[in-house]
């Protein structure tokens, strides 16, 4: 424990630094790759590199993590503040699953599931993460093994039946927030659902942690949780001017942070760093695209296996996905968190979510949306492995055509699974759909 | 037949009637408050109408059908709808229909706690009981009377008592289609109706006494959803095998088995018997209990065989096939994953992989 505590403390604050420091001399020694003239995209962000080291480092102190500290495997929207306050080192499944996506690793992954007996309709994260386990491998060198399994189904319910079943293969407690759906407005006593489920929880993390929660730590979490939020919400918010000074793509990738470091002072900082650049770029006109002609909007999770060629379509094309409702979702929680309150903020924000929200107030906020970004167009992505969020996009892109005017198009497709996925057929449709502004 | 059977309910008995979507609600509480609970599974068959297409051919096909049925009117004669929360795709239609059309009836909530019993869900659900209940009492101007729900708890524990009998005492002369009938009848019929149909076929396995002739062939445990397309058993009959054990979500998973536990305040006792139903992944609780639960039937029945028999793009029940799976084969007991899509007949593949199954049982059974 001594040992692995050393370990893990020594890559955090010297080793971690150190091959940051060394790979930045690295690419400042090959000199900065400037993009093919005949790119359609604008100069890439500076931050990129920023995100890259934050994240490795992420990575790689979780290879030294359990043993070390207590590891918790998390869902993107567990109310994490509470297992930070107690020094967890957090895992998000969902964030690894998406990573394994980008770099297509999916079926391979979902193979290992399927093969003892995980069905292919089941969501493609969840394969990739239970493959991943299975077969004991990740781009991402190794992940810590799980002291604790922390779901909230504010995202859906699929979270809790895949963290059911890594509860099962882990031999670990599993801990569960689950937030009534909120049609029209969370009942009181749903709030205090929530509330009483978040004290279970503490009485959980402090027996694995061995430690008690300290209400100053918890505080300054919770303080910073909600800057870390108000920042992120800041850069999305500089995409309203023309032109975006990035894409709702890049925003995919740079939303990483605010899921999985979330309440760290890291994750500000970077973000700080970010809209100052995203500032700088709006002060010179500078796009994320060189040419924006059309604003859009996107719904639902990234193609994460078709990122590149579906936004490099779209540039081509001057379109320019300036918002998404995803990235978005985790701006729109500071509105309803109160950091000097961390358990209501928490059951408040954590319930308040777009996925566990109804069809009338997902319209609204797309309409906002919309409005606020002067969005010509939205890319419905009716992703065969989310239900929650796909279910009602059908009606919801006949009604965003014929309430605020936005063409919309569904999008059928996967956000991990490239085997459920045709480029052809979806680079037609796309085409197609742009075809009809000209 | 049963939409004259619900005018009838409303006009001669003055009762309410509400549609209600799948799976877990507290249908005694309804039952106190004199509400006739009629059942929305799909209904089977291919979905038709302005509403086939309004969800995603990737979403299961009782969501799918259910909009398509209640969009094209099948639902008119109810007073409204009741949407418990038993999986995602069901969540989303309990805003999809209320929120962008469909129906226009009052919809109401009932959103039952996930995982197991914690001090925290269980005050939750006595809340969430009596906010239905008020929710109820605004709707129909008739607040619950006291004592109705003792009393239909009692009716509703009868009933499962039969019901339970009737799946475990298994006998030839009420072979699997005709039991089936039987009990999901209890999805629309008023229970004291239904317990009266219960009590007869009772009666009929009482007079043939101990002697009774038992069903033949191969004794199979089946655990899924929804037993649709009802032609499964006329195929197992064929194929030499019956029901021995169910673990239907629409059927045995709500028969209660433990005795009540009986509390001061009733709605208490009825938070008791909403955890107190057999383990359903729809309610997340711990594959292990679930395990538990299924191996008890299979013991209990003798059943040669597992069938797992869902609906396509059923996650809850997707994600415990692996666990079902490993837990059976290392007790050397085969299983068997079949999925459906509320189709009016069994698939030609789907037959012949239940007769290569059912051969193959029956083969292990000799040697």
């Amino acid at each position: 424990m001594i040992t692995r505590r050393l370990h893990y403390e020594m890559i955090k604050h010297v080793g971690g630094p150190f091959l940051m420091e060394l790979q930045g001399l690295s690419k400042r020694l090959r000199g900065r790759r400037e993009p093919r003239p005949d790119s359609p995209f604008g100069p890439p962000l500076e931050s990129v590199g920023k995100l890259k080291d934050l994240m490795t480092r992420h990575y790689l102190e979780g290879r030294y993590a359990d043993g070390a500290v207590p590891v918790a495997w998390v869902t993107s929207g567990f109310p994490v503040e509470l297992l930070r306050a107690l020094g967890f080192h957090s895992v998000y499944p969902e964030n690894h699953a998406a990573l394994c996506g980008v770099q297509r690793l999916t079926p391979e992954y979902s193979d290992a599931a399927e093969k003892v007996g995980y069905s292919r309709s089941l969501c493609s994260y969840a394969r990739t993460d239970i493959g991943g386990v299975l077969l004991d491998k990740t781009p991402a060198g190794r992940l810590p093994r799980p002291d604790l399994l922390a779901c909230c189904t504010n995202i859906c319910q699929t979270v809790l039946y895949w963290y059911r079943c890594l509860a099962e293969h882990f031999g670990v407690p599993l801990v569960l927030i689950d937030t009534p759906f909120v049609y029209g407005d969370s009942a009181g006593h749903h709030q205090q659902y929530v509330k009483d489920q978040l004290e279970e929880l503490m009485a959980v993390a402090e027996r694995i942690s061995g430690r008690r929660v300290d209400p100053a730590r918890l505080l300054e979490v919770a303080r910073l949780a909600y800057e870390g939020t108000l920042l992120w919400g800041e850069c999305l918010a500089e995409s309203t001017h023309r032109p975006a000074p990035w894409t709702g793509f890049d925003g995919f990738f740079h939303i990483a942070p605010i899921v999985a470091l979330r309440g760290g002072a890291e994750c500000n900082a970077y973000y700080r760093h970010l809209v100052d650049e995203l500032r700088y770029r709006v002060g010179r006109g500078i796009g994320g695209i060189k040419e924006e002609r059309y604003r859009l909007l996107w719904d639902n999770l990234p193609i994460w296996f078709n990122v590149r060629d579906m936004s490099t379509l779209l540039a081509e094309n001057r379109f320019n996905i300036v918002v998404t409702t995803y990235t978005n979702a985790w701006a729109e929680a500071g509105k309803r968190m109160n950091p000097s309150d961390p358990i209501n903020s928490a059951a408040q924000s954590y319930t308040y979510v777009i996925l566990n929200e109804d069809l009338d107030r997902r319209l609204e906020l797309m309409s906002r949306l919309a409005a606020e970004y002067q969005v010509d167009g939205a890319l419905l992505h009716s992703d065969r492995s989310c239900k929650p969020y796909s279910i009602g996009q059908v009606d919801l892109r006949d009604k965003l055509a014929d309430l605020a005017g936005v063409k919309s198009l569904l999008l059928e497709a996967d956000h991990n699974d490239q085997r459920a996925y045709s480029t052809e057929q979806g680079n037609t449709r796309l085409q197609a759909f742009m075809e009809g502004f000209a | 037949m049963r939409k004259d059977y619900i005018r009838d309910q409303r006009s001669r008995h003055g009762r309410k009637v509400l549609a209600v979507l799948p799976i877990q609600y507290p249908k005694e509480l309804l039952t106190a408050m004199d509400v006739v609970a009629v059942e929305v599974w799909g209904p089977p068959g291919v979905p038709r109408g302005p509403g086939a297409g309004r969800l995603q051919a990737y979403v299961c096909a009782v969501a799918r059908n259910a909009v398509a049925f209640v969009q094209a009117g099948g639902a008119q004669d109810v007073d409204g709808f009741l949407y418990p929360h038993p999986c995602d795709s069901i969540q989303g239609l309990a805003t999809l229909i209320p929120d962008f059309g469909g129906a226009d009836k009052p919809a109401l909530h009932y959103l039952n706690p996930k995982g197991g019993p914690r001090p925290s869900s269980q005050r939750y659900l006595v809340a969430e009981l009596r906010d239905l209940v008020d929710k109820i009492g605004g709707l129909f101007g008739e607040p619950l009377a006291p004592g109705r729900l003792e009393w239909a708890i009692g009716l509703h524990r009868e009933i499962d008592g039969l019901r339970l009998r009737l799946l475990e005492d298994r006998r030839a002369d009420l072979p699997d289609r005709a039991l089936y009938g039987l009990l999901r009848r209890g999805e629309w019929l008023w229970p004291e109706d239904h317990l009266a149909e219960l009590k007869e076929a009772a009666a009929g396995l009482d007079e043939a006494g101990a002697g009774a002739a038992k069903p033949k062939g191969v004794p199979l445990l089946v655990t899924g959803i929804v037993p649709e397309p009802v032609t499964i058993f006329d195929r197992l009959s064929d194929m030499g095998a019956y029901v021995a054990a169910d673990d239907y979500a629409a059927v045995g998973r709500r028969v209660v088995r433990k005795p009540l536990v009986v509390k001061d305040d009733p709605m208490e006792t009825l938070a008791w018997l909403m955890f107190a139903h057999p383990p359903c992944p729809s309610r997340a609780v711990s594959l292990a209990e679930r395990l538990d639960h299924l191996s008890r039937l299979v013991h209990r029945s003798g059943a040669a065989g597992v069938v797992i028999h869902t609906v396509k793009f059923c996650e809850p029940e997707l994600f415990d096939v692996a666990g079902i799976k490993e837990h059976f084969g290392a007790a050397g007991l085969p299983v068997l994953f079949l999925e459906s899509e509320l189709e009016g007949e069994l698939g030609g593949q789907t037959v012949t992989r239940l007769e290569a199954f059912v051969e193959m049982v029956a083969q292990r059974r000799k040697s």
